[in-house]
């Protein structure tokens, strides 16, 4: 149990990271509200929980990081955190991110870029960067973000910290600002793997407000296990690129032998269509973004941009100048491969790439593996303004994170190791539905691994 | 391939979005290399076989047929750009093309 001042200063005080939106004013007040309601028999009883600004809440503003959302208060609340509250968990904040959760570096939003908590001139990752700073400053023991095609894992890998990331239909989406409907997830942050699990244990389970949400009881956390006997873990080669960053491999080598020294059997295995893993997701997630994101036009929420005469133009310069550039282009690219005349050679080729995506990991669990382990990210956290220019440099930051969601797989992010005092992370894919495996492997590994020492 | 400036165009209108023309150019070169880097997709076989993959529950879980009221903590007036007397409130409709 912690008290509302302590926690809304450690807050403050990492204010210079710009990772969250919620004025200091505004923060400690609800959070006094909070404790005063908070039932003290909850089991995160006092665990203040930031949030990813996609998700609703009812005690601040949710603007997805967008002009077009500015000052929008949702009259509802996502089951996740609904379930946060009911467990006794105070809501620290709305955090900053890519818009829309479009982007890999938190540099897309419309209230300035997130530095990153250990060097200030790099990005945290995105699109969930301002839950991972916070939780990689040590200001929060865990946040909720979101991930469609990667955006806890890999901000989670540059900061530090443990990300994961559930599988489809784990946690309701009842809450969550649509982007890609049939790739999105609520994830969690923590600075330990228990932190992350503990959460998302929490806000797992059934909702009936949500059909895409598994008929299933909320997830049961592990115990922590004395070795890995009995698992076999899947290394996949095609994650394992002769261009990796020497450290990044270092770091991973490091953690296979810890595995196998834990009493894991490690074997080599492929899934061969990973090199379309990210084409494949950059056709999807804007084809479906350029449909989730037409309600916005400036009739029902947010601000209207002025200089409308009609109807089409209120929609038109409403969504023209409400939309930063990266959520312009997706909605461009979305409207492009699902125009006539494209469609079968854009959108239907990559559905159909997506189920031979999700046939390779079926392929691999097959044959007995029970876990594969892969870098989260290719590098270390890069500079600012280092990939703007270019779309296609900054989407092969996801390279090795998009392949989990496109297949709807649970996977989770952990430190393993820094380069130049950068962290690198470590991940490990689960089975659908086998996140108690998934952690249980994350605990033993987290135990040994040396996670702040250079690889 | 290469998008042209015409093409962002009605693009953009069919996505009912407004774009400055400075920006039009660069709009135009980051769309075309966008799709010819998706564009790799190509090399899946075309002939319809593979099966479409959908993630999240095999069969549609119905629910009771009966009107629940939704648990709004405020309405529309409240966070609507205009809204009177039960309306959305739009500027005239104008031509639609």
């Amino acid at each position: 149990m912690s008290d509302a001042k302590a926690v809304a200063d450690r807050l403050v005080k990492a204010k210079r990271l710009n990772a969250l939106l919620t004025p200091p004013k505004e923060l400690r007040k609800s959070l006094n509200t909070q404790i005063a309601a908070a039932r003290p028999t909850g089991v995160l009883y006092g665990m203040p929980v930031a949030v990813k600004d996609n998700i609703c809440t009812l005690e601040f503003t949710t603007t997805c990081g967008s002009r077009i959302l500015e000052g929008y208060r949702s009259p509802y609340e996502a089951t996740a955190v609904a379930k946060l509250k009911a467990a006794g968990a105070l809501i620290a904040g709305k955090t900053n991110c890519d818009e829309f959760a479009m982007g890999s570096s938190t540099e897309h939003s419309a209230y300035g870029r997130v530095l990153h908590p250990l060097d200030k001139a790099r990005v945290p990752g995105g699109s969930s960067g301002g839950s991972a700073a916070l939780v990689g400053a040590g200001a929060l023991p865990a946040a909720l973000g979101s991930e469609t095609g990667g955006s806890v894992r890999q901000p989670a890998a540059f900061c530090g910290v443990v990300g994961i990331k559930p599988t489809y239909g784990r946690v309701s989406r009842y809450g969550l600002v649509a982007f890609g409907s049939s790739l999105d997830q609520i994830g969690v942050f923590g600075r330990s793997v228990h932190d992350a699990a503990r959460v998302l244990s929490v806000i797992s389970g059934r909702d009936p407000r949500d059909s895409t949400c598994e008929d299933r009881d909320p997830l049961r956390l592990p115990t922590v296990p004395e070795s890995l006997q009995g698992f076999v873990v899947g290394l996949p080669k095609e994650y394992f690129p002769p261009e990796l960053d020497p450290a990044v491999r270092r770091a991973c080598d490091r953690a296979i032998r810890m595995m196998k020294e834990l009493g894991a059997a490690v074997r080599e295995v492929s899934l061969p269509h990973t090199p379309y893993a990210v084409p494949t997701y950059y056709v999807i997630a804007p084809a479906e973004a350029s449909s989730n994101l037409a309600r916005y036009d400036g009739v029902r929420y947010g601000p209207r941009f002025n200089g409308a005469t009609d109807l089409r133009s209120l929609y038109r310069s409403t969504r023209g100048q409400g939309f930063g550039p990266e959520v312009r282009r997706r909605i461009l690219v979305g409207t492009y491969v699902l125009s006539s005349g494209y469609y079968d050679a854009y959108y239907r080729r990559a559905q159909q790439m997506r189920a031979l995506i999700a046939q390779d990991f079926r392929n691999v669990f097959d044959r007995g593996v029970d876990l594969l382990f892969t870098p989260t990210v290719p590098s270390p956290a890069f500079k600012a303004g280092e990939k703007l220019a270019d779309p296609i440099a900054m989407y092969m930051s996801d390279i090795f994170t998009v392949t989990a969601n496109l297949a709807g797989l649970p996977a989770i992010s952990l430190p393993i190791g820094r380069v130049k005092g950068l962290p690198i992370g470590g991940q490990l894919i689960g089975q659908a539905f086998l996140e108690d495996e998934m952690i249980e492997a994350a605990y033993a590994l987290e135990r040994v691994v040396p996670a702040t020492d250079e690889a | 391939m290469s998008v042209s400036r015409e093409e962002v165009l009605r693009i953009a209108q069919l996505a009912e979005l407004d774009v400055d023309e400075e920006g039009l150019p660069t709009l135009a070169e980051q769309m075309s290399r966008i799709l010819d880097y998706v564009a790799q997709l190509s090399a899946v076989p075309a002939n319809g076989t593979v099966k479409v993959f959908v993630p999240g529950p095999d069969a549609i879980r119905f629910r009771v047929d009966e009107v629940v009221p939704s648990q709004l903590a405020f309405g529309p007036e409240d966070f609507a750009p205009d809204f009177k007397e039960g309306f959305f409130v739009v500027p005239k409709l104008g031509q639609f093309e």
